[in-house]
């Protein structure tokens, strides 16, 4: 029986890495600042496999067969696959076994997802990995949400998927550690008129909601608010899921800040038991 | 305003989503592209309309067009248009009250 030593939510963006410099040094100093804490309390729970909750950007996927959801099953991942991209080229383990466990397990709980035995992640993982520090060594799982292109998921589908990962996990008996990393959000807009304005009010009340606990009203205020959040905030799908896998363990954000200039609302948190090192 | 400029692609998207994935997704259409503009979108059989928009850069048209944004973002910083550039030809179409959530 596997524990889940901490789950965390973080929004990623390429701006990041691409345009550094369109943000004061000092904000992006505690931006990274922020990321690395994150990684530093992901290591204090010696996780031996980190599953990451995020989306593909159209690459891996493309609008000729594109999954709701997709578990990877493969041992290696390459990233990143954009050319564009400033970032320098690595190679994730995977752990084969632990994607095929859970693919099985979701087939088995009536979900239906894809699946894929090469992928080669795209920024929405790799950005948080590399600002985080994390061992470059620890095995991941990918598990990509449609969030790029309606129709997608709902989010309650997301939560739902989300508490059947926790469970799952928390039955696996390959490893005895394992994190999850829900990576995506919160208010941006890519290629809109409003690229650039962060919906600071959406932001922080869904964290105050999630900080709440209450679940069934966070579901229902991002499904009707997230039009007004952005096309990039629809990646709070990921945040959803978090959140089921966690099930009744707290929430608190440990870093947000609205950056127009990054074009991102910039959110960090974990579910933690109160008091707890590590989560 | 809402998230998405279409719901359910329309085909005109579709096909011009299919140009910018291709163009960023492989280096030898990337460089025919960036060497001859024309020949390379005759591959394709896109209505006179969509090939401008996209040989020409017109952000704004693409994304009234529908393209999908993630391909859009791709494309502009892949073939370097500058980015207050595609900013601002995004903002100008801002409507009345479009941001008035943001204020």
């Amino acid at each position: 029986m596997a524990e889940v030593t901490g789950i965390y939510t973080a929004s990623h963006t390429p701006v990041m890495l691409n345009f550094p410099d369109r943000i004061p040094p000092a904000l992006r100093a505690e931006i990274f600042g922020a990321y690395e804490a994150m990684g530093r309390d992901f290591e204090a729970g010696r996780p031996d496999v980190l599953i990451v909750l995020s989306n593909d950007h159209l690459h891996n996927f493309f609008l000729n067969n594109f999954p709701a959801l997709c578990i990877g099953v493969a041992d290696s991942y390459e990233s990143p696959i954009e050319h564009w991209l400033k970032a320098k080229r690595r190679t994730f383990a995977g752990d084969q076994a632990l994607g095929a466990f859970l693919l099985q397990e979701a087939l088995e709980a009536e979900f239906d997802p894809a699946f894929s035995m090469e992928m080669v992640l795209d920024h929405g993982s790799l950005t948080p990995l590399e600002l985080a520090g994390l061992d470059p060594d620890l095995p991941i799982v990918p598990i990509l949400f449609n969030c790029v292109q309606p129709p997608m998921p709902t989010m309650r589908r997301c939560h739902r998927f989300g508490r059947f990962l926790g469970q799952a996990l928390r039955r696996y008996q390959g490893v005895e550690r394992i994190a999850i990393l829900a990576t995506g959000g919160i208010s941006h807009d890519i290629a809109t008129p409003r690229m650039g304005m962060v919906n600071r009010d959406f932001d922080e009340t869904l964290l105050a909601l999630m900080e709440a606990g209450d679940h069934e009203r966070t579901i229902d205020y991002a499904t009707a608010n997230v039009h007004t959040a952005g096309n990039g905030a629809e990646e709070i799908r990921m945040w959803m899921a978090a959140m089921g896998a966690a099930g009744d363990l707290p929430f608190r954000r440990t870093y947000y800040r609205a950056v127009n200039d990054w074009y991102t609302g910039i959110g960090i948190g974990r579910f933690t038991r109160h008091g707890d090192a590590h989560g | 305003m809402s998230n998405w400029r279409h719901m359910m692609p329309t085909t005109e998207a579709y096909l011009l989503d299919k140009v910018l994935y291709r163009l960023h997704h492989n280096a030898e259409d990337l460089a025919a592209y960036n060497a001859d503009k024309d020949a390379y979108l005759a591959r394709y059989a896109l209505p006179p309309r969509l090939a401008a928009m996209i040989g020409g850069n017109d952000v704004a048209g693409l994304y009234e067009a529908g393209v999908n944004p993630y391909l859009l973002r791709a494309h502009c910083i892949g073939v370097r248009i500058p980015e207050d550039v595609s900013l601002a030809a995004l903002r100008s179409l801002m409507k009345e009250g479009d941001d008035k959530w943001l204020k």
